[in-house]
């Protein structure tokens, strides 16, 4: 399946389609949507694109991902045609060198990639969430469009636990992690306007990340120390003993999702992202001789105090999620030859055909 | 290649095109076994790997 058209199968009925897709190691080890050429025909329909159109390989095994094999993916996790423009935008960020897929998927870390939907697309693709349980289930377009990136790493990047994809354990964000911004209730530009897109323009940002750590803090109007001690509080969550980023040099992105009442903490006294930025990376530090205590061979440079992000650049601060007392952190794995860093791609709305309702 | 990582090591050769390339298999795990069991290691490895590679 890694080059050429995909080969197409064929079962006694829908039950035995979706066992053989099971027994040849195609699923993430949930039922899947059986692929048949029909439904796979009309996805590909929706993406206003030819079906042989190559968006990109996927590494390791270096499958060639084109819309036809893309839109099988999404079939199978359960896409709707409209989030397809999504979904092509995804693929295409992934698959540029700076993200090093392949890398990514082989790494013994629990690394998985992180999908930030901004712009229009948010409410035209499908509607993605990004309000109350944006990382968890329950909504359709994040749920699907995350998983049919998953699919797409298993069956064309060939990557299977223990074999190829060789995660210790990996994690539940390798099922599927996709968000959309909170852009309305955010102090901030929205999130792809820091690369250099438009307010209005669509795009998607994707990052390699570690699960959500939960981060609780309780702000006060009254105390003028809430802005630091919460910039406090999530630096501490970025820079710890047991986090990748403080040993491997510093180099990678990092997220912090706000809930909109921590946002608001900073909006209240003037903070704009780039001081949250500059200031959670001078904050997010840890005592070289602590780390040495824990893994000393991991350890770069010689600053007594190491950063766990030297670039503020890398500290990708959005908001989303219910209000109320938790912000998110997703640390990261640190390693790569680009070292584990962002990637944005635009998100093509005009391309998208709407197909009529069966 | 450690010996809980020879899938991975197959699954590289085979996804670059080079199944027949030969690999060294070891005991996993390597890192972190002490500086005794690391030399102990190397002595008996890197000639093997040196003669291999002369030989082609």
């Amino acid at each position: 399946m890694n080059t050429g058209r995909g080969e197409l199968l064929t079962a006694r009925d829908a039950d035995d389609a979706l066992e053989r897709l099971h027994a040849l190691g195609c699923t993430d080890g949930l039922p899947v949507v059986v692929p048949t050429p029909e439904k796979v025909a009309r996805m590909v329909l929706a993406s206003g694109l030819d079906a042989d159109l190559e968006l990109g390989e996927v590494g390791p095994a270096g499958g060639v991902a084109t819309v036809e094999k893309v839109a099988v993916a999404a079939v199978m996790a359960g896409c709707l045609p409209d989030h397809m423009p999504v979904v092509v935008a995804v693929m295409r960020a992934v698959c540029q060198p700076a993200f090093d897929l392949g890398e990514l998927q082989a790494t013994t870390h629990c690394i998985a990639p992180l999908i930030i939907v901004n712009g229009p697309a948010r409410t035209r693709c499908g509607g993605f969430a990004s309000g109350f349980g944006v990382m968890g289930p329950g909504h359709r377009a994040n749920a699907s469009v995350g998983r049919t990136l998953r699919l797409a790493m298993i069956n064309l990047g060939g990557a299977r636990p223990g074999e190829s994809d060789m995660a210790l354990h990996g994690s539940p964000a390798k099922f599927t992690f996709c968000i959309a911004e909170d852009e309305e209730s955010s102090p901030f530009p929205p999130l792809h306007t820091t690369f250099g897109a438009e307010a209005d323009d669509s795009a998607v940002t994707v990052i390699g990340v570690e699960g959500p750590h939960s981060t609780i803090f309780t702000g006060d109007v009254d105390d003028p120390a809430s802005p630091g001690a919460l910039l406090d509080t999530l630096a501490a969550v970025i820079a710890n003993r047991g986090s990748n980023n403080v040993y491997l040099g510093g180099r990678a992105a990092v997220v912090v999702v706000l809930n909109p009442d921590h946002a608001e903490v900073f909006r209240r006294a003037g903070i704009d992202r780039r001081t949250v930025q500059r200031e959670l990376a001078a904050r997010a530090v840890m005592p070289r001789t602590l780390l040495a205590r824990s893994s000393a061979k991991l350890l770069f440079g010689d600053e007594d105090l190491v950063p766990a992000v030297r670039d503020p650049a890398n500290l990708h601060v959005l908001v989303a999620g219910g209000p109320g007392l938790y912000s998110m952190v997703m640390p990261s794995w640190g390693a790569g030859p680009h070292g584990n860093v962002a990637v944005h791609q635009r998100i093509e709305l005009d391309q998208f055909c709407e197909l009529p309702v069966r | 290649m450690t010996a809980k990582f020879q899938a991975q090591g197959d699954f590289v050769a085979r996804a670059s095109g080079m199944s027949a390339i030969p690999r060294a298999v070891v005991p996993h795990p390597v890192a972190g076994i002490g500086a005794a069991a690391m030399r102990a290691l190397a002595t008996d490895l890197v000639p093997v790997l040196v003669r291999r590679l002369r030989e082609g």
